[in-house]
């Protein structure tokens, strides 16, 4: 088995004096795609945003490792040039930068050196292609007055031009319809191979059909309570999130 | 950065007598015609008829009094030192100067050493002059509407129509569109002193005009002795169905006071653009003034600045709508580092018979260092009962999540804070009618936010 590409440590983290994430273990291989699937509030997104780094969410116990590097002292910069990505469920619009100025230095600084221009074109237009997105896009502002459809494409655009080796991604499903999801799924397969890791951070079931996860992983108040493989998330769409929320409730009473 | 406030004791008496002969005296060394040196007389009694601010008026309560001199003083440029010999030997090319341009003025100290028009603009008529020599050579012209903007809103305004030493007058006959903008580039003589800038544009019927005003300094490191005030009246006239657009750019030297007093008239169906940038002075106070009594006018009010050190950034507006149907927006976008603080006294006034009256007012300030602040006071007074208004005003630091969106893709924290501002300020820029001097502004934006950010 390849050495671990990802790992997730026994983490741990609040928000706002509020703990959130309880002891969340979990590793990823190389080309390996793990789904986290989760009800309403059970930390899907606080444990997205820790893991980039964002600056409300406090990590008060545990490790996450990068190609066997402690990332949790790393600023976000310095994460993402390390080679981790987040895609964004609410991406934010930045009114006044251009999409395209912003994709040029987000790749410059992926890199480490600046990207030539006409390297930077053809590969801009290479991906912008596959993700049937229009070249006058990447004219507007980043996500300013993007549909919720037009805003997880940039995303996925980001994805494509960035290549980290993990990329996690956070509800990337939700709001789509089925042709948009059916585009991003596209991208995100074509992103992925047998050198970076996917981590899916889903509440719905559905895009799991356009990208095959490897394992999925219930998750209920911070924690994992079951692992498996696919037909874990059948189950769940068959039972719903019930039966592991009852189960997790009674494990914290006895322990 | 941080730069010394100088200690201005610089109020200075006025002295009537003394007054009227330099304003006379400069009237005929620049070979006026009679009826403007009445002109500059008879302001020059609306002025003395009138007092200096005291600071306790709702617009001046907010303005430090020691930083901006209340004094009448008229330049000599020909006794500065730059024309010793009487003659420039070398004339830097101005930081602004255009790539295209419909016309220009370039005004050196207190000497024109440029000035061209392009064929199809003077074929069509259009005029861009000094104006005293547009008195001269188009006195009907000027005579209409010099001044016809209103009466003088205080002091300082009147005194601009006594004792300006440079001048410009812009016209476009009715009709004519004209397609590059045309360029009014100043550069101020630091060692003259103080400077009375008067500008008049006239948009006449159904034309379309652009002019872009830009001043820079000679000698901007320079330290001087005495803070020079630097003041400009601008008038604004847009005749029924013409389009004016108006772009103002100051980067003065840095002990600058300056103060500018922006008045536009919007005729019928018409409309006028502003835009100003605000970098230099150590106080920059901007004055703009829309006339709104006609009906179904647009007027649009967009300020940009970025402060550094302890520059206080003020501008103090109003849309005074009389007219039916006629729209006003107030768009003012600031970005305060250091100890920099800036003031926004924003007046939507409408009268009872401005029904279907759209305004609206937005003012933004960007806090970057703790030190920084911001004032923003937006105000209505509405006697119409059947208009639309909005007032919005905010003051804080970059939004984290915009910071954490780009620092999530790589970039780095300062490079990712430089982007969010330029591009809160690209959206005021965007407005300006010349590519170039949007690019201009842009460096000059960076180059203001490069000292202060000194601490990565």
């Amino acid at each position: 088995m390849s050495p671990p590409l990802f790992e997730i440590d026994a983490l741990h983290v609040a928000v706002e004096d509020k703990q959130i994430v309880n002891g969340l273990t979990l590793t990823l291989r190389p080309g390996e795609v793990h789904a986290i699937m989760g009800p309403n509030g059970s930390g899907k997104s606080t444990l997205a945003n820790s893991l980039m780094g964002h600056p409300r969410y406090t990590i008060n116990g545990g490790d996450v490792r990068l190609d066997g590097e402690s990332v949790v002292e790393l600023a976000p910069d310095e994460r993402a040039r390390l080679g981790l990505f987040l895609a964004f469920q609410y991406p934010t619009d930045i009114p006044g930068v251009s999409m395209i100025n912003f994709l040029r230095r987000a790749m410059s600084a992926r890199r480490g050196e600046e990207i030539p221009v006409r390297e930077f074109r053809q590969v801009l237009n290479e991906v912008l292609g596959r993700l049937q997105m229009d070249e006058q896009f990447v004219r507007r502002y980043v996500n300013d007055g993007f549909s919720g459809g037009e805003k997880k494409r940039a995303e996925i655009l980001q994805l494509g031009l960035l290549e980290p080796k993990v990329a996690v991604m956070d509800e990337t499903d939700s709001g789509l319809d089925i042709d948009a999801l059916r585009i991003v799924s596209e991208g995100i397969n074509t992103f992925h191979s047998d050198d970076n890791a996917i981590l899916l951070i889903t509440h719905y079931q559905r895009i799991l059909r356009y990208v095959q996860p490897d394992h999925v992983h219930v998750l209920i108040d911070g924690r994992i309570v079951e692992s498996g493989d696919a037909s874990l998330a059948e189950r769940l769409e068959r039972d719903g999130y019930e039966p592991f929320m009852a189960r997790a409730k009674e494990e914290v009473l006895t322990s | 950065m941080t730069t010394a406030t100088l200690d201005t004791s610089a109020d200075a008496e006025i002295k009537p007598d003394e007054l009227r002969a330099q304003v006379s005296a400069l009237s005929r060394a620049k070979d006026e015609p009679d009826w403007l040196l009445a002109f500059r007389l008879a302001s020059l009694e609306q002025a003395l008829g009138m007092e200096w601010w005291t600071g306790q008026e709702e617009s001046w309560r907010r303005t430090p009094r020691e930083r901006l001199p209340r004094r009448a003083r008229v330049t000599d440029f020909r006794a500065a030192a730059h024309s010793a010999n009487g003659r420039l030997t070398r004339v830097p090319q101005h930081v602004f100067a255009p790539h295209a341009h419909a016309g220009l003025i370039h005004k050196y100290h207190g000497d024109i050493v440029a000035t061209d028009i392009a064929e199809q603009a003077e074929s069509d008529g259009v005029i861009i002059q000094p104006l005293s020599e547009a008195a001269v050579a188009h006195p009907n012209l000027v005579q209409r509407w010099l001044g016809a903007v209103g009466q003088p809103l205080d002091r300082y305004d009147a005194l601009g129509r006594a004792i300006w030493t440079q001048g410009v007058f812009i016209y476009a006959p009715p009709g004519v569109v004209v397609d590059d903008s045309l360029f009014y580039l100043v550069t101020q003589d630091t060692s003259a002193g103080d400077h009375w800038h008067y500008t008049l544009v006239v948009a006449d019927r159904e034309s379309q005009v652009s002019l872009i005003d830009a001043g820079d300094a000679d000698d901007r490191r320079v330290q001087l002795e005495e803070a020079p005030l630097v003041h400009a009246s601008v008038e604004l006239m847009a005749e029924d169905g013409a389009h004016l657009q108006f772009a103002s750019v100051q980067r003065w030297h840095r002990q600058t006071a300056a103060l500018s007093t922006t008045r536009g008239r919007v005729g019928r169906d018409a409309s006028i653009r502003v835009t100003t940038a605000a970098f230099g002075a150590d106080l920059d106070k901007q004055r703009i003034d829309m006339d709104m009594s006609h009906n179904g006018g647009f007027a649009e009010m967009r300020g940009l600045f970025v402060g550094d050190g302890n520059q206080h950034i003020e501008h103090v507006t109003r849309q005074h709508h009389k007219g039916v149907g006629a729209s006003s927006d107030l768009l003012i976008r600031g970005v305060l580092t250091d100890e920099s603080q800036a003031v926004q006294y924003g007046l939507i006034r409408i009268e009872p018979e401005g029904q279907k009256t759209n305004a609206h007012q937005t003012m933004r300030n960007l806090l970057l260092d703790d030190g920084a602040g911001a004032d923003p006071i937006p105000m209505l007074e509405i006697e119409a009962d059947d208009v639309k208004c909005s007032h919005a005003a905010a003051v804080g630091p970059v939004d984290p999540d915009q910071l954490f969106y780009l620092q999530a893709r790589g970039i780095p924290p300062t490079i990712a804070e430089r982007m969010v501002v330029r591009g809160f300020l690209a959206e005021i820029a965007d407005g300006v009618p010349d590519e170039h001097m949007r690019d201009v502004i842009d460096e000059l934006v960076e180059i203001q936010l490069e000292p202060a950010r000194s601490n990565p």
